[in-house]
């Protein structure tokens, strides 16, 4: 009974945030536009989701390096759980993203774009964190195994996303200073702010709810020793 | 436990010569990466070759040749100690850093001698050749050690699965991919005959990619190696 307030919370925030994206003026000043500005609506959902996949992402390599410091089951079931639920959020974010990039560049995808090529590693990464634990049967070697390449993605990710855009400035799309400008303000309106800022919090709680849920059902399915997790 | 009096160096120097002599017994991990690679390049020079294709796409298709054939034998170099068995013996008989580079080594030259025959090869088939040999060699010897250094963990890893064949190259690519784009940019800069100047921000990252990943894959090694 004690977090049904919370779940009415986020119910409430969610609707909300979907109401307002489409009652409020659109977040992008018409005569700054590149296609429709109402299309702009689209940021106040695509920019939570993939903040909550890197989120998930971050929250798995944690764990990964708890596992192998305390070799503990729990920490494993933790960071797949993770994993599981970011990959949702990063394929969702790459819609989102494309349909953005759709209406506003002109093309569904773009490889010059580094965010666009960023998400598209997070994908492949999940896709071969899976193909892993799904070849390895023995519980010990899965969890040990899928710990070390977590670790070794993270760091190649790292690279690739942060690192590589500062050697390479290719012609990058992405409003860098769409969040907060170069002296430290926010550029956005405070309509737009409380909006936006609220969605983000509102997708980090339901993750981590999610999250939550789906630990317990994982744990109970394990411990009746189901197969096919 | 007694101090072995062997060097460290002697004892990678033994991993490595191990896996050299047996691997020359059979050849099977030298003929899978030279056949792919031949494989690779004839269709290659089949379908583009008449086309007389920029140097820019000859730059980047050097490399899906390398890296391609790269990722159908590298990983054999531990498949096979589990496969014949004397995973558990090689355990026992030495520490984990030492392994890794055993077979660091043993992959280097796998893919140093994959490069000295390929070059001359793509070099007459394809009909071009990079305008600036030093740089295109220079970034041939660092992708090289790039792609030995960064997959000897990973093909550790993937011993231990039971689908090992793409597995390899799927858990792979990912960990290659900021190499692949320093590379390919380095040389198409060969090909297109630049200076050093502009080949040095990417060799700058490979050097900084290569010692991140072998550093990461030595304190990782003996989680996945002890399995």
């Amino acid at each position: 009974m004690y977090y049904m307030w919370w779940k009415i919370l986020i119910f409430l925030a969610m609707s909300g945030v979907i109401i307002l994206a489409f009652a409020t003026p659109s977040p992008m000043d018409p005569a700054n536009s590149l296609g429709p500005a109402d299309a702009y609506r689209i940021f106040y959902f695509h920019v939570p989701q993939s903040w909550v996949a890197s989120l998930a992402f971050l929250i798995s390599m944690f764990f990964s390096i708890r596992f192998l410091q305390t070799k503990n089951m729990k920490f494993d079931l933790k960071a797949v759980t993770a994993n599981r639920l970011g990959l949702i959020f990063a394929i969702l974010a790459a819609i989102t993203g494309s349909i953005f990039a759709k209406t506003t560049w002109g093309e569904f995808w773009n490889w010059s774009e580094i965010r666009e090529v960023s998400i598209f590693i997070l994908l492949i990464i999940y896709g071969a964190y899976f193909a892993l634990r799904s070849a390895l049967p023995d519980p010990d070697n899965r969890a040990t195994l899928s710990a070390v390449l977590s670790i070794i993605f993270a760091v190649s990710a790292i690279f690739l996303i942060f690192i590589l855009p500062r050697v390479y400035p290719t012609f990058s799309q992405h409003p860098s200073d769409s969040v907060v400008d170069k002296t430290g303000k926010l550029t956005m309106g405070p309509m737009v702010s409380i909006i936006f800022f609220t969605s983000l919090a509102t997708f980090t709680a339901l993750f981590l709810w999610i999250y939550n849920l789906s630990l317990k059902v994982f744990k109970a399915a394990e411990e009746n020793l189901l197969e096919d997790i | 436990m007694p101090r072995s009096s062997v060097g460290w160096v002697a004892k990678v120097i033994a991993v490595t010569r191990k896996d050299i002599v047996s691997e020359f017994r059979t050849r099977y991990a030298l003929n899978a990466i030279l056949m792919f690679a031949l494989v690779t390049l004839t269709v290659i020079s089949f379908a583009v070759g008449a086309l007389e294709p920029s140097k820019e796409i000859m730059a980047a298709l050097f490399w899906i040749i390398l890296f391609f054939a790269a990722m159908s034998g590298l990983a054999q170099v531990f498949i096979k100690e589990e496969e014949s068995g004397t995973a558990m013996i090689l355990k026992l008989s030495s520490e984990g850093t030492v392994i890794f580079f055993g077979k660091l080594f043993f992959n280097l030259i796998l893919l140093s001698i994959l490069a000295v025959l390929i070059i001359p090869l793509f070099i007459v088939l394809l009909k071009t050749s990079p305008a600036n040999w030093g740089i295109f060699l220079t970034g041939v010897i660092l992708g090289i050690i790039g792609l030995s250094g960064a997959t000897t963990i990973i093909a550790a890893i993937v011993s231990k699965a039971t689908v090992k064949g793409a597995l390899f190259t799927v858990l792979s690519f990912p960990v290659l991919m900021p190499l692949l784009v320093a590379v390919i940019e380095i040389t198409k800069v060969a090909f297109l005959g630049g200076g050093y100047k502009e080949v040095w921000p990417p060799m700058q990252l490979i050097i900084t990619y290569d010692v991140v990943m072998i550093t990461l894959s030595l304190l990782l090694f003996d989680f996945v190696w002890r399995q």
